[in-house]
């Protein structure tokens, strides 16, 4: 399939003219990956915060005076998998 | 709900990313002219023409904003603006790259085309400091608003200006009286220019999604009285 494909294709001509056409691809695709990785960045601290917040609400509905953060990823994680609906269907402890 | 169908989404501007660049490299003849130069062409032109319909859009949410009072036009605009700016910024260096290429030289001060954009682009780049100038929200807002439809009126005008200077060596390639694309060039921009401002809406939906988590995570820390952590911020619009 890959014989086929490079058969296919057109010779590149990668001499200096291909440097110049690669590198503006490339700019491209690397704004394309910082924004996607300051993205991360920004849905990794609302996953933190999340997780505080969710520790700090069982704290408080336990009557737990203990302070935030002590929700654990693995809870956060099985909870999201719970299909929509599961929390109302759930006898609240 | 601004994730919703941000999936799908992704995936069409995937699909016409791999389309276009599979077009660029294996379809589309070599230019006679240019030679394999000129394949910038197709990531560059799309690149500029959706930035620059992206700042109109800009300031067509801050209308709606200033008509409405509704904050998340302002979100809107905000995102619009932000993402075009950043596209502007790829154009800046794309186009460097091929007028290096092509004219020897990195950037040419006495062509309008190259000026104009770079005006425009610097134009928003105030956009920012002006906005994080204002504290109160409501009026950041209102003035960010302002400032969106004033400079999203001025880009066609701008463009229309620079379409009736003399160009020096910046080439006119649509509706010129010289001749237009052959056929398969401009089927191959066309599917660019699509995939391009795919790429632009999905992540604009994006960023709105994530800015949407995030008022809604203030939400629930107001709701249970949980102080923000570093204070809120003023630098972006929040949308919920």
């Amino acid at each position: 399939m890959l014989s086929l494909l490079l058969a296919a294709t057109p010779a590149l001509p990668l001499d200096e003219a291909g440097k110049y056409v690669a590198g503006a691809y490339i700019v491209f695709l690397a704004l394309i990956v910082v924004y996607v990785a300051i993205m991360a960045a920004k849905l990794q601290r609302i996953e933190r915060e999340l997780r505080e917040l969710a520790g700090f609400a069982e704290s408080r509905a336990n009557g737990d005076q203990a302070a935030p953060g002590r929700g654990s990823e693995e809870q956060s994680i099985s909870d999201s998998f719970a299909p929509h609906g599961a929390e109302e269907a759930a006898p609240y402890e | 709900m601004y994730g919703k169908g941000l999936r799908p989404l992704s995936i069409a501007t995937v699909a016409a990313l791999v389309a276009a660049l599979s077009l660029v490299f294996f379809y589309v003849p070599l230019d006679a002219d240019q030679g394999f130069i000129q394949k910038i062409f197709y990531l560059h032109v799309p690149l500029a023409i959706v930035a620059l319909v992206g700042f109109v859009v800009g300031g067509v949410f801050a209308i709606l904003h200033l008509r409405s009072g509704d904050s998340r036009w302002d979100a809107y605009s905000y995102v619009s603006i932000h993402m075009s700016v950043i596209f502007g910024v790829a154009v800046l260096i794309t186009g460097s790259i091929w007028a290096k290429a092509s004219w020897g030289h990195w950037w040419v001060w006495d062509e309008p085309t190259l000026v104009s954009f770079l005006i425009v682009f610097l134009m928003y780049a105030t956009y920012y400091p002006f906005r994080y100038a204002i504290e109160d929200r409501e009026r950041q807002a209102r003035y960010a608003s302002v400032f969106a439809i004033t400079a999203g009126a001025f880009v066609p005008l701008n463009f229309m200006a620079v379409r009736m200077a003399e160009s020096l060596v910046h080439p006119r390639t649509f509706g010129t009286a010289n001749g237009g694309l052959p056929g398969e060039m401009m089927f191959t921009f066309l599917i660019s220019l699509v995939a391009i401002g795919l790429l632009w809406t999905t992540l604009v939906k994006f960023e709105l999604t994530a800015k949407s988590a995030s008022g809604q995570l203030k939400r629930l820390r107001r709701a249970l009285d949980v102080p923000t952590p570093g204070g809120s911020s003023r630098v972006a619009p929040e949308v919920s």
